[in-house]
Protein backbone atom coordinates (compact mmCIF):
# COMPACT_ATOMS: atom_id res chain seq x y z
CA UNK A 1 0.00 0.00 0.00
CA UNK A 2 1.33 2.96 -0.87
CA UNK A 3 2.03 5.36 2.17
CA UNK A 4 2.70 8.57 0.30
CA UNK A 5 -0.95 8.37 -0.28
CA UNK A 6 -2.53 9.19 3.17
CA UNK A 7 -5.39 7.21 4.46
CA UNK A 8 -8.37 6.61 2.15
CA UNK A 9 -11.74 7.49 3.40
CA UNK A 10 -12.48 3.59 3.20
CA UNK A 11 -9.31 2.84 5.13
CA UNK A 12 -10.75 5.87 7.78
CA UNK A 13 -13.92 4.11 8.05
CA UNK A 14 -12.38 0.84 8.37
CA UNK A 15 -10.00 2.17 11.21
CA UNK A 16 -12.59 3.87 13.55
CA UNK A 17 -13.51 3.30 16.70
CA UNK A 18 -17.31 1.77 16.11
CA UNK A 19 -16.67 -0.20 12.95
CA UNK A 20 -14.63 -3.44 14.77
CA UNK A 21 -16.44 -3.54 18.03
CA UNK A 22 -19.44 -3.37 15.90
CA UNK A 23 -18.66 -6.61 13.58
CA UNK A 24 -18.22 -8.34 16.66
CA UNK A 25 -21.48 -7.56 18.08
CA UNK A 26 -22.86 -8.74 15.18
CA UNK A 27 -21.24 -11.64 15.25
CA UNK A 28 -22.42 -12.49 18.61
CA UNK A 29 -26.12 -11.98 17.97
CA UNK A 30 -25.18 -14.58 15.40
CA UNK A 31 -24.09 -16.73 17.62
CA UNK A 32 -27.03 -16.14 20.18
CA UNK A 33 -29.53 -16.47 17.19
CA UNK A 34 -27.79 -19.95 16.34
CA UNK A 35 -27.70 -21.03 20.31
CA UNK A 36 -31.29 -20.52 20.73
CA UNK A 37 -32.22 -22.31 17.79
CA UNK A 38 -29.64 -25.37 17.94
CA UNK A 39 -30.23 -26.13 22.18
CA UNK A 40 -33.65 -25.27 21.30
CA UNK A 41 -34.27 -22.74 24.30
CA UNK A 42 -37.74 -22.05 25.43
CA UNK A 43 -38.41 -18.28 24.72
CA UNK A 44 -39.29 -17.56 28.65
CA UNK A 45 -35.88 -18.67 29.72
CA UNK A 46 -33.87 -16.79 26.66
CA UNK A 47 -35.64 -14.83 24.23
CA UNK A 48 -34.29 -15.23 20.47
CA UNK A 49 -32.78 -11.65 19.34
CA UNK A 50 -35.23 -11.32 16.86
CA UNK A 51 -37.84 -10.93 19.18
CA UNK A 52 -35.39 -8.82 21.57
CA UNK A 53 -34.94 -6.51 18.91
CA UNK A 54 -38.92 -6.10 17.44
CA UNK A 55 -39.17 -5.35 21.21
CA UNK A 56 -36.30 -2.86 21.11
CA UNK A 57 -37.80 -1.39 18.42
CA UNK A 58 -41.77 -1.53 19.30
CA UNK A 59 -40.71 0.01 23.21
CA UNK A 60 -38.34 2.48 21.93
CA UNK A 61 -40.30 5.87 23.34
CA UNK A 62 -41.07 4.06 26.68
CA UNK A 63 -37.83 2.94 27.17
CA UNK A 64 -35.95 6.24 25.74
CA UNK A 65 -38.33 7.73 28.80
CA UNK A 66 -37.66 5.75 31.21
CA UNK A 67 -33.67 5.96 30.47
CA UNK A 68 -33.93 9.84 31.33
CA UNK A 69 -34.33 9.21 35.35
CA UNK A 70 -31.86 6.74 35.59
CA UNK A 71 -29.29 8.47 34.02
CA UNK A 72 -29.58 11.75 36.35
CA UNK A 73 -29.57 9.34 39.35
CA UNK A 74 -26.29 7.73 37.28
CA UNK A 75 -24.89 11.13 36.59
CA UNK A 76 -26.21 12.15 40.13
CA UNK A 77 -24.44 9.64 42.00
CA UNK A 78 -20.95 9.71 40.16
CA UNK A 79 -20.74 13.57 40.51
CA UNK A 80 -20.79 12.76 44.01
CA UNK A 81 -18.36 10.10 43.94
CA UNK A 82 -16.14 12.29 42.22
CA UNK A 83 -16.84 15.14 44.31
CA UNK A 84 -15.88 13.35 47.48
CA UNK A 85 -13.59 10.69 45.98
CA UNK A 86 -11.33 13.19 44.85
CA UNK A 87 -10.32 15.01 48.26
CA UNK A 88 -10.37 11.78 50.30
CA UNK A 89 -8.16 10.17 47.77
CA UNK A 90 -5.80 13.45 48.15
CA UNK A 91 -6.52 13.05 52.16
CA UNK A 92 -5.01 9.34 52.14
CA UNK A 93 -2.20 9.51 49.54
CA UNK A 94 -0.87 12.94 51.54
CA UNK A 95 -1.09 11.74 54.89
CA UNK A 96 0.24 8.40 56.61
CA UNK A 97 -1.90 8.40 59.61
CA UNK A 98 -5.20 9.34 57.29
CA UNK A 99 -4.39 6.19 55.13
CA UNK A 100 -3.39 4.15 58.38
CA UNK A 101 -7.37 4.87 59.83
CA UNK A 102 -9.19 5.69 57.05
CA UNK A 103 -8.50 3.33 53.86
CA UNK A 104 -9.29 -0.37 55.28
CA UNK A 105 -12.53 0.97 56.70
CA UNK A 106 -13.23 2.15 53.05
CA UNK A 107 -12.23 -1.63 52.29
CA UNK A 108 -13.94 -2.94 54.86
CA UNK A 109 -17.15 -0.83 53.75
CA UNK A 110 -17.14 -1.94 49.84
CA UNK A 111 -18.42 -5.76 50.79
CA UNK A 112 -21.03 -4.69 52.04
CA UNK A 113 -23.85 -5.52 49.52
CA UNK A 114 -25.44 -2.30 48.61
CA UNK A 115 -28.55 -4.35 47.56
CA UNK A 116 -29.14 -5.32 50.61
CA UNK A 117 -29.08 -1.89 52.84
CA UNK A 118 -30.94 -0.10 49.38
CA UNK A 119 -34.13 -0.37 51.35
CA UNK A 120 -32.78 1.24 53.96
CA UNK A 121 -32.17 4.38 52.22
CA UNK A 122 -35.48 4.51 50.93
CA UNK A 123 -36.72 4.27 54.81
CA UNK A 124 -34.86 7.41 55.47
CA UNK A 125 -34.93 9.41 52.52
CA UNK A 126 -38.39 8.90 50.80
CA UNK A 127 -39.38 7.28 47.58
CA UNK A 128 -37.58 10.54 45.32
CA UNK A 129 -34.39 10.10 43.75
CA UNK A 130 -32.46 10.53 46.71
CA UNK A 131 -31.66 7.15 46.99
CA UNK A 132 -31.12 6.11 43.20
CA UNK A 133 -28.45 8.87 43.78
CA UNK A 134 -26.69 7.68 47.09
CA UNK A 135 -27.29 3.82 45.76
CA UNK A 136 -25.46 5.15 42.37
CA UNK A 137 -22.64 7.21 44.56
CA UNK A 138 -22.36 4.13 46.50
CA UNK A 139 -21.30 1.96 44.14
CA UNK A 140 -19.32 4.20 41.94
CA UNK A 141 -17.53 5.80 45.09
CA UNK A 142 -14.51 3.03 45.65
CA UNK A 143 -13.36 2.91 42.41
CA UNK A 144 -12.57 6.34 42.28
CA UNK A 145 -10.47 6.81 45.59
CA UNK A 146 -8.71 3.85 44.91
CA UNK A 147 -7.26 4.95 41.48
CA UNK A 148 -6.93 8.30 42.37
CA UNK A 149 -4.56 7.29 45.56
CA UNK A 150 -2.95 5.92 43.13
CA UNK A 151 -2.18 8.51 41.19
CA UNK A 152 -0.86 10.60 43.47
CA UNK A 153 0.88 8.28 45.15
CA UNK A 154 2.96 7.81 42.01
CA UNK A 155 4.12 11.55 41.30
CA UNK A 156 7.37 11.53 40.71
CA UNK A 157 9.25 12.73 44.20
CA UNK A 158 11.81 14.46 42.10
CA UNK A 159 8.85 16.76 40.47
CA UNK A 160 7.97 17.31 44.27
CA UNK A 161 11.25 18.17 45.00
CA UNK A 162 11.60 20.69 42.10
CA UNK A 163 8.63 22.58 42.48
CA UNK A 164 9.58 23.07 46.34
CA UNK A 165 12.93 24.58 45.28
CA UNK A 166 11.48 26.96 43.01
CA UNK A 167 9.72 27.69 46.27
CA UNK A 168 5.65 26.82 45.27
CA UNK A 169 3.00 27.35 47.27
CA UNK A 170 1.34 23.88 48.24
CA UNK A 171 -1.91 25.20 46.07
CA UNK A 172 0.62 25.64 43.37
CA UNK A 173 2.05 22.72 43.50
CA UNK A 174 -1.28 20.73 43.38
CA UNK A 175 -2.39 22.63 40.55
CA UNK A 176 0.90 22.34 38.46
CA UNK A 177 2.64 18.84 39.44
CA UNK A 178 0.63 16.69 41.29
CA UNK A 179 -3.34 16.81 39.97
CA UNK A 180 -1.94 16.05 36.08
CA UNK A 181 0.39 13.31 37.32
CA UNK A 182 -2.56 12.02 38.81
CA UNK A 183 -5.14 12.08 36.05
CA UNK A 184 -4.31 9.29 34.00
CA UNK A 185 -4.83 7.00 37.05
CA UNK A 186 -8.05 9.21 37.82
CA UNK A 187 -9.34 8.95 34.42
CA UNK A 188 -9.34 5.23 34.24
CA UNK A 189 -11.12 5.04 37.86
CA UNK A 190 -13.29 7.88 36.82
CA UNK A 191 -14.61 5.52 33.75
CA UNK A 192 -15.08 2.19 35.96
CA UNK A 193 -16.88 4.45 38.00
CA UNK A 194 -19.52 5.52 35.87
CA UNK A 195 -20.29 2.06 34.84
CA UNK A 196 -20.75 0.84 38.33
CA UNK A 197 -22.98 3.82 38.96
CA UNK A 198 -25.26 2.57 36.41
CA UNK A 199 -25.44 0.01 38.36
CA UNK A 200 -25.99 1.53 41.12
CA UNK A 201 -28.62 3.75 40.07
CA UNK A 202 -31.04 0.84 38.88
CA UNK A 203 -30.43 -1.23 42.14
CA UNK A 204 -31.82 2.05 43.78
CA UNK A 205 -34.74 1.84 41.12
CA UNK A 206 -35.89 -1.77 41.60
CA UNK A 207 -36.44 -0.95 45.77
CA UNK A 208 -38.37 1.74 45.37
CA UNK A 209 -39.16 3.67 42.28
CA UNK A 210 -42.44 4.64 39.71
CA UNK A 211 -39.61 5.11 36.69
CA UNK A 212 -36.74 4.91 35.00
CA UNK A 213 -35.19 1.46 33.68
CA UNK A 214 -35.18 -0.34 36.79
CA UNK A 215 -39.09 -0.12 36.83
CA UNK A 216 -39.08 -1.29 33.27
CA UNK A 217 -37.42 -4.29 34.16
CA UNK A 218 -39.37 -5.41 36.88
CA UNK A 219 -42.34 -4.61 35.38
CA UNK A 220 -41.25 -6.94 32.26
CA UNK A 221 -39.97 -9.60 34.56
CA UNK A 222 -43.29 -9.60 36.52
CA UNK A 223 -45.11 -10.38 33.11
CA UNK A 224 -42.53 -12.47 31.32
CA UNK A 225 -41.75 -10.17 28.72
CA UNK A 226 -38.68 -11.57 28.61
CA UNK A 227 -38.04 -9.57 25.02
CA UNK A 228 -38.87 -6.48 26.82
CA UNK A 229 -36.63 -7.10 29.38
CA UNK A 230 -33.84 -7.83 27.26
CA UNK A 231 -34.42 -4.80 25.54
CA UNK A 232 -34.22 -2.44 28.46
CA UNK A 233 -31.13 -3.94 29.47
CA UNK A 234 -29.14 -3.56 25.97
CA UNK A 235 -30.29 0.25 26.78
CA UNK A 236 -28.92 0.36 30.12
CA UNK A 237 -25.63 -1.16 28.62
CA UNK A 238 -26.04 1.68 26.14
CA UNK A 239 -26.22 4.47 28.78
CA UNK A 240 -23.37 2.94 30.13
CA UNK A 241 -21.38 2.89 26.86
CA UNK A 242 -22.08 6.71 26.34
CA UNK A 243 -21.21 7.83 29.50
CA UNK A 244 -17.84 5.75 29.22
CA UNK A 245 -17.33 7.49 25.79
CA UNK A 246 -17.74 11.23 26.94
CA UNK A 247 -15.53 10.53 29.80
CA UNK A 248 -12.84 8.83 27.24
CA UNK A 249 -13.25 12.55 25.14
CA UNK A 250 -12.63 14.53 27.86
CA UNK A 251 -9.72 12.71 28.91
CA UNK A 252 -8.16 13.22 25.18
CA UNK A 253 -8.64 16.88 26.16
CA UNK A 254 -7.54 17.21 29.27
CA UNK A 255 -4.41 14.60 28.93
CA UNK A 256 -3.40 14.65 25.40
CA UNK A 257 0.53 14.76 26.69
CA UNK A 258 -0.11 10.95 28.04
CA UNK A 259 1.44 7.93 26.60
CA UNK A 260 -1.80 6.12 26.42
CA UNK A 261 -3.29 8.86 24.16
CA UNK A 262 -0.74 8.16 21.58
CA UNK A 263 -1.72 6.72 18.33
CA UNK A 264 -0.06 4.68 15.82
CA UNK A 265 1.72 6.80 13.48
CA UNK A 266 3.46 5.14 10.66
CA UNK A 267 6.11 7.39 9.74
CA UNK A 268 6.81 8.25 6.11
CA UNK A 269 10.25 6.79 4.68
CA UNK B 1 -15.34 -61.62 57.82
CA UNK B 2 -15.14 -58.61 56.15
CA UNK B 3 -15.81 -59.68 52.77
CA UNK B 4 -19.54 -60.97 54.43
CA UNK B 5 -19.66 -57.34 55.59
CA UNK B 6 -19.53 -55.97 52.46
CA UNK B 7 -21.70 -58.85 50.65
CA UNK B 8 -24.98 -57.88 53.57
CA UNK B 9 -24.57 -53.87 53.05
CA UNK B 10 -24.74 -54.51 49.05
CA UNK B 11 -27.49 -57.02 49.31
CA UNK B 12 -29.17 -53.96 51.50
CA UNK B 13 -28.88 -51.55 48.72
CA UNK B 14 -29.82 -53.37 46.20
CA UNK B 15 -33.16 -54.53 47.68
CA UNK B 16 -33.63 -50.86 49.01
CA UNK B 17 -35.03 -49.28 45.64
CA UNK B 18 -38.04 -50.87 46.24
CA UNK B 19 -38.79 -49.72 49.68
CA UNK B 20 -37.21 -45.61 49.23
CA UNK B 21 -39.27 -42.86 49.47
CA UNK B 22 -39.56 -40.72 46.26
CA UNK B 23 -37.14 -37.38 47.10
CA UNK B 24 -39.54 -34.54 46.16
CA UNK B 25 -38.61 -31.16 46.55
CA UNK B 26 -41.68 -28.42 46.89
CA UNK B 27 -40.85 -25.09 46.14
CA UNK B 28 -43.18 -21.94 47.74
CA UNK B 29 -43.86 -18.76 46.26
CA UNK B 30 -42.16 -16.83 48.53
CA UNK B 31 -40.51 -16.92 51.90
CA UNK B 32 -42.63 -18.96 54.54
CA UNK B 33 -45.68 -17.12 55.97
CA UNK B 34 -48.98 -18.53 57.73
CA UNK B 35 -50.60 -19.72 54.39
CA UNK B 36 -48.07 -22.70 53.56
CA UNK B 37 -48.49 -24.21 57.18
CA UNK B 38 -50.42 -27.62 55.77
CA UNK B 39 -47.12 -28.33 53.83
CA UNK B 40 -44.95 -28.10 57.27
CA UNK B 41 -47.89 -29.92 58.72
CA UNK B 42 -48.47 -32.77 56.19
CA UNK B 43 -44.42 -33.56 56.52
CA UNK B 44 -44.21 -33.57 60.23
CA UNK B 45 -47.40 -35.72 60.52
CA UNK B 46 -45.74 -38.45 57.87
CA UNK B 47 -48.94 -37.87 55.74
CA UNK B 48 -46.36 -37.55 52.61
CA UNK B 49 -43.80 -40.01 54.47
CA UNK B 50 -46.68 -42.57 54.20
CA UNK B 51 -47.33 -42.22 50.32
CA UNK B 52 -43.71 -42.46 49.96
CA UNK B 53 -42.62 -39.62 49.47
CA UNK B 54 -39.56 -37.52 51.47
CA UNK B 55 -40.49 -33.87 50.83
CA UNK B 56 -37.99 -31.28 50.86
CA UNK B 57 -39.85 -27.65 51.25
CA UNK B 58 -38.03 -24.56 49.59
CA UNK B 59 -39.01 -21.07 50.21
CA UNK B 60 -39.14 -18.81 46.82
CA UNK B 61 -38.81 -15.81 45.71
CA UNK B 62 -41.67 -15.03 43.51
CA UNK B 63 -44.36 -16.83 42.06
CA UNK B 64 -42.78 -15.98 38.84
CA UNK B 65 -39.51 -17.35 40.12
CA UNK B 66 -40.76 -20.72 41.16
CA UNK B 67 -43.36 -20.92 38.42
CA UNK B 68 -40.00 -20.82 36.08
CA UNK B 69 -37.83 -22.82 38.27
CA UNK B 70 -40.81 -25.58 37.90
CA UNK B 71 -41.07 -25.27 34.02
CA UNK B 72 -36.94 -25.94 34.32
CA UNK B 73 -37.70 -28.79 36.63
CA UNK B 74 -35.06 -27.36 38.98
CA UNK B 75 -38.12 -28.05 41.26
CA UNK B 76 -40.93 -31.16 41.29
CA UNK B 77 -43.82 -29.02 42.12
CA UNK B 78 -44.33 -25.58 43.22
CA UNK B 79 -46.59 -23.32 45.67
CA UNK B 80 -47.70 -20.84 43.38
CA UNK B 81 -49.93 -17.93 41.98
CA UNK B 82 -51.74 -20.13 39.42
CA UNK B 83 -52.67 -17.20 37.58
CA UNK B 84 -48.90 -16.16 37.22
CA UNK B 85 -48.38 -19.78 36.50
CA UNK B 86 -51.30 -19.25 33.55
CA UNK B 87 -49.13 -16.46 32.30
CA UNK B 88 -45.81 -18.06 31.99
CA UNK B 89 -47.65 -21.18 30.23
CA UNK B 90 -49.20 -18.65 27.49
CA UNK B 91 -46.09 -17.73 27.06
CA UNK B 92 -44.71 -21.42 26.42
CA UNK B 93 -43.87 -22.67 29.36
CA UNK B 94 -44.34 -26.50 30.05
CA UNK B 95 -46.82 -26.14 33.07
CA UNK B 96 -49.77 -27.57 34.50
CA UNK B 97 -51.41 -26.94 37.83
CA UNK B 98 -52.79 -30.06 39.23
CA UNK B 99 -54.93 -28.48 42.20
CA UNK B 100 -55.94 -25.12 42.89
CA UNK B 101 -55.94 -24.31 46.48
CA UNK B 102 -57.12 -20.62 47.01
CA UNK B 103 -60.42 -20.49 45.23
CA UNK B 104 -60.96 -17.13 46.75
CA UNK B 105 -58.46 -14.23 46.20
CA UNK B 106 -56.25 -13.21 49.41
CA UNK B 107 -55.47 -9.80 47.82
CA UNK B 108 -56.09 -7.12 49.30
CA UNK B 109 -55.04 -3.35 50.18
CA UNK B 110 -54.10 -3.22 53.83
CA UNK B 111 -52.96 -0.48 56.18
CA UNK B 112 -53.04 -0.25 59.63
CA UNK B 113 -56.25 0.04 61.97
CA UNK B 114 -55.88 3.09 64.02
CA UNK B 115 -55.93 4.63 59.82
CA UNK B 116 -59.56 3.02 60.05
CA UNK B 117 -59.24 3.21 55.95
CA UNK B 118 -62.06 0.00 55.60
CA UNK B 119 -63.88 0.75 52.76
CA UNK B 120 -62.93 1.88 49.13
CA UNK B 121 -63.77 5.43 49.84
CA UNK B 122 -61.64 6.11 52.32
CA UNK B 123 -58.40 5.37 49.87
CA UNK B 124 -58.79 8.80 48.32
CA UNK B 125 -56.43 10.85 49.63
CA UNK B 126 -54.05 8.38 51.01
CA UNK B 127 -50.91 6.94 49.70
CA UNK B 128 -50.88 3.28 48.46
CA UNK B 129 -47.14 1.21 48.35
CA UNK B 130 -47.39 -1.03 44.81
CA UNK B 131 -44.75 -3.85 43.76
CA UNK B 132 -44.45 -2.68 39.90
CA UNK B 133 -45.18 -6.41 37.99
CA UNK B 134 -46.15 -8.54 40.58
CA UNK B 135 -50.13 -10.05 40.30
CA UNK B 136 -51.27 -7.86 42.46
CA UNK B 137 -50.54 -4.43 40.78
CA UNK B 138 -51.80 -6.62 37.93
CA UNK B 139 -55.58 -6.65 39.19
CA UNK B 140 -55.55 -3.31 41.16
CA UNK B 141 -57.29 -1.65 38.05
CA UNK B 142 -60.35 -3.72 37.93
CA UNK B 143 -60.61 -2.61 41.68
CA UNK B 144 -60.33 1.05 40.93
CA UNK B 145 -63.18 0.04 38.42
CA UNK B 146 -65.08 -1.57 40.40
CA UNK B 147 -65.10 0.44 43.41
CA UNK B 148 -65.24 3.51 41.14
CA UNK B 149 -61.80 4.76 42.14
CA UNK B 150 -59.50 6.66 40.31
CA UNK B 151 -55.85 6.64 39.67
CA UNK B 152 -55.87 10.25 40.44
CA UNK B 153 -58.25 10.01 43.70
CA UNK B 154 -54.63 9.17 45.70
CA UNK B 155 -50.78 8.53 45.74
CA UNK B 156 -49.09 5.50 44.15
CA UNK B 157 -45.25 4.85 45.46
CA UNK B 158 -43.98 1.32 43.71
CA UNK B 159 -41.15 -0.51 45.28
CA UNK B 160 -40.10 -4.35 46.01
CA UNK B 161 -42.09 -6.18 48.79
CA UNK B 162 -39.27 -5.22 51.46
CA UNK B 163 -39.81 -1.69 50.78
CA UNK B 164 -43.47 -1.59 50.88
CA UNK B 165 -43.36 -3.00 54.31
CA UNK B 166 -41.09 -0.65 55.16
CA UNK B 167 -43.31 2.20 53.95
CA UNK B 168 -46.39 0.88 56.14
CA UNK B 169 -44.46 0.20 59.04
CA UNK B 170 -42.80 3.61 58.62
CA UNK B 171 -45.84 5.93 57.30
CA UNK B 172 -44.32 7.06 54.08
CA UNK B 173 -47.41 5.30 52.37
CA UNK B 174 -50.78 4.37 54.62
CA UNK B 175 -51.83 1.05 52.24
CA UNK B 176 -49.75 -1.60 51.17
CA UNK B 177 -50.88 -4.27 48.07
CA UNK B 178 -50.67 -7.66 49.90
CA UNK B 179 -52.21 -10.55 50.83
CA UNK B 180 -54.18 -11.14 53.69
CA UNK B 181 -52.55 -13.59 55.79
CA UNK B 182 -48.86 -12.62 54.72
CA UNK B 183 -47.93 -8.63 54.98
CA UNK B 184 -50.41 -8.13 57.86
CA UNK B 185 -48.76 -10.52 59.82
CA UNK B 186 -45.07 -9.50 58.98
CA UNK B 187 -46.73 -5.92 60.10
CA UNK B 188 -48.37 -7.14 63.22
CA UNK B 189 -44.79 -8.81 64.05
CA UNK B 190 -42.89 -5.93 63.91
CA UNK B 191 -44.80 -3.28 65.62
CA UNK B 192 -47.42 -5.23 67.33
CA UNK B 193 -50.21 -3.30 65.68
CA UNK B 194 -53.34 -4.49 63.84
CA UNK B 195 -53.70 -4.00 60.61
CA UNK B 196 -57.00 -3.83 58.49
CA UNK B 197 -57.22 -5.09 54.83
CA UNK B 198 -59.90 -4.53 52.35
CA UNK B 199 -60.43 -7.51 50.53
CA UNK B 200 -60.32 -7.66 46.72
CA UNK B 201 -62.98 -10.57 46.90
CA UNK B 202 -65.34 -8.32 48.80
CA UNK B 203 -66.08 -6.05 45.92
CA UNK B 204 -66.55 -8.73 43.23
CA UNK B 205 -63.31 -9.92 41.85
CA UNK B 206 -63.12 -13.83 41.52
CA UNK B 207 -59.70 -14.68 41.06
CA UNK B 208 -58.13 -17.66 42.06
CA UNK B 209 -54.69 -17.55 43.74
CA UNK B 210 -52.57 -20.39 45.22
CA UNK B 211 -52.12 -23.65 43.95
CA UNK B 212 -50.06 -27.02 42.94
CA UNK B 213 -48.26 -26.64 40.00
CA UNK B 214 -45.71 -29.04 38.13
CA UNK B 215 -44.07 -29.55 34.79
CA UNK B 216 -46.11 -31.50 31.76
CA UNK B 217 -43.76 -33.65 31.14
CA UNK B 218 -43.22 -34.76 34.82
CA UNK B 219 -46.70 -35.10 35.13
CA UNK B 220 -46.96 -37.46 31.93
CA UNK B 221 -43.43 -39.80 33.31
CA UNK B 222 -44.83 -39.67 36.80
CA UNK B 223 -48.61 -39.91 36.98
CA UNK B 224 -48.35 -42.53 40.07
CA UNK B 225 -46.03 -40.09 42.30
CA UNK B 226 -48.15 -36.81 41.29
CA UNK B 227 -51.24 -38.80 42.89
CA UNK B 228 -49.85 -39.85 45.47
CA UNK B 229 -48.44 -36.20 46.06
CA UNK B 230 -52.11 -34.87 45.76
CA UNK B 231 -53.44 -37.15 48.43
CA UNK B 232 -50.72 -36.62 50.39
CA UNK B 233 -51.16 -32.41 50.14
CA UNK B 234 -55.21 -32.45 50.09
CA UNK B 235 -55.06 -34.91 53.49
CA UNK B 236 -52.56 -32.24 54.85
CA UNK B 237 -54.68 -29.07 53.98
CA UNK B 238 -57.77 -30.92 55.88
CA UNK B 239 -55.83 -32.05 58.51
CA UNK B 240 -54.58 -28.86 59.22
CA UNK B 241 -57.35 -26.74 58.92
CA UNK B 242 -58.74 -28.84 62.10
CA UNK B 243 -55.42 -27.92 64.07
CA UNK B 244 -54.61 -24.37 63.02
CA UNK B 245 -52.33 -23.99 66.03
CA UNK B 246 -50.21 -26.91 65.80
CA UNK B 247 -49.62 -26.34 61.99
CA UNK B 248 -48.42 -22.88 62.48
CA UNK B 249 -46.18 -25.21 64.78
CA UNK B 250 -45.17 -27.18 62.21
CA UNK B 251 -43.50 -24.25 60.51
CA UNK B 252 -41.82 -23.13 63.42
CA UNK B 253 -40.35 -26.80 64.14
CA UNK B 254 -39.16 -26.70 60.80
CA UNK B 255 -37.94 -23.33 60.32
CA UNK B 256 -37.43 -21.81 64.07
CA UNK B 257 -36.89 -17.93 62.27
CA UNK B 258 -40.02 -18.59 60.69
CA UNK B 259 -42.10 -16.01 62.31
CA UNK B 260 -44.36 -16.15 65.61
CA UNK B 261 -46.84 -18.64 66.62
CA UNK B 262 -49.19 -16.22 67.43
CA UNK B 263 -49.27 -14.47 63.75
CA UNK B 264 -48.22 -17.69 62.04
CA UNK B 265 -51.91 -18.68 63.42
CA UNK B 266 -53.94 -15.93 62.68
CA UNK B 267 -52.34 -15.70 59.14
CA UNK B 268 -53.15 -19.62 58.64
CA UNK B 269 -57.11 -18.83 60.20
CA UNK B 270 -57.21 -15.72 57.88
CA UNK B 271 -56.33 -18.75 54.74
CA UNK B 272 -58.38 -21.14 55.85
CA UNK B 273 -61.91 -19.84 54.50
CA UNK B 274 -60.60 -18.42 50.94
CA UNK B 275 -60.23 -22.49 50.03
CA UNK B 276 -63.81 -22.58 49.16
CA UNK B 277 -64.44 -20.39 46.07
CA UNK B 278 -66.83 -17.25 46.25
CA UNK B 279 -70.29 -19.06 45.94
CA UNK B 280 -69.07 -21.34 48.48
CA UNK B 281 -69.24 -24.74 46.58
CA UNK B 282 -66.20 -26.41 46.62
CA UNK B 283 -66.33 -29.72 47.84
CA UNK B 284 -62.54 -30.89 48.38
CA UNK B 285 -59.31 -28.64 48.82
CA UNK B 286 -57.60 -28.15 45.57
CA UNK B 287 -60.62 -29.20 43.57
CA UNK B 288 -61.23 -26.23 41.32
CA UNK B 289 -64.74 -25.84 39.69
CA UNK B 290 -64.42 -24.65 35.68
CA UNK B 291 -66.44 -21.66 36.39
CA UNK B 292 -64.27 -20.68 38.41
CA UNK B 293 -61.07 -20.99 36.53
CA UNK B 294 -62.95 -19.37 33.41
CA UNK B 295 -63.55 -16.04 35.54
CA UNK B 296 -60.12 -15.86 36.55
CA UNK B 297 -58.96 -16.67 33.29
CA UNK B 298 -61.70 -13.66 31.88
CA UNK B 299 -59.71 -11.18 34.31
CA UNK B 300 -56.48 -12.24 32.79
CA UNK B 301 -57.15 -11.60 29.48
CA UNK B 302 -58.96 -8.05 30.36
CA UNK B 303 -56.50 -6.92 33.01
CA UNK B 304 -53.32 -9.12 33.32
CA UNK B 305 -52.47 -8.25 29.49
CA UNK B 306 -52.69 -12.02 28.58
CA UNK B 307 -53.46 -13.28 25.33
CA UNK B 308 -57.10 -13.62 24.08
CA UNK B 309 -55.99 -17.25 22.03
CA UNK B 310 -54.83 -18.28 25.59
CA UNK B 311 -58.57 -18.50 26.88
CA UNK B 312 -58.62 -21.80 23.81
CA UNK B 313 -55.88 -23.46 26.01
CA UNK B 314 -57.67 -22.64 29.40
CA UNK B 315 -58.35 -26.63 29.60
CA UNK B 316 -54.88 -27.35 29.34
CA UNK B 317 -53.32 -25.11 32.09
CA UNK B 318 -55.15 -27.16 35.09
CA UNK B 319 -56.77 -30.27 36.19
CA UNK B 320 -58.13 -32.09 38.82
CA UNK B 321 -57.52 -35.36 37.65
CA UNK B 322 -54.75 -36.15 39.80
CA UNK B 323 -56.82 -35.45 42.63
CA UNK B 324 -58.16 -38.37 45.32
CA UNK B 325 -61.81 -39.07 44.97
CA UNK B 326 -64.15 -36.38 47.04
CA UNK B 327 -65.54 -38.05 49.85
CA UNK B 328 -63.37 -41.20 50.53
Amino acid sequence: MDRRRGVTAAERVLNSGWLRPLIFLVLLTLLWDVTVRVLKIPPYLVPAPKDVIVALVAEWDVLLAAAVPTTIATLGGFALSVAFGIPIAMLIAGSRTVEAYVYPLLVFSQSIPKVAIAPLFVVWFGFGIVPKVISAFLLGFFPIVVSAVQGFKSVDQDMMDLARSMKASRLQTFRMVSLPHALPAIFAGLKVSVTLAVVGAVVGEFVGSNSGIGFVLQRSIGNFELPTMFAALIVLALIGVVLFWIIDVVERLAIPWHASQRHLVVATA
Amino acid sequence: MKKAWFAAVAALFAASPAFAADKVTLMLNWYVYGEHAPFYYGKEKGYFAEQGIDLEIQEGRGSGVTAQAVAAKTADFGYVDVPTMIKAAAKGAPLVATGVLLQTSPMSAMGFSDKNIRKPEDIKGKTVAVTPGDSMSQIWPLFLKKTGLKESDFRTVSGDAQTKLNAVINGQADLLLGYVMDQSMKIKDATGKAVTPIRFADYGIKMVSSGIVANTDFVKEKEGLVRRFMAAATKSVEEASKHPKDAAQAILTANPKGGQLATLTEGFELTIPLYKDPDGKSKQPFRVSDDNMKESMDLLVEYGGLDAAARGKLAGFYTNAYLPNPGK
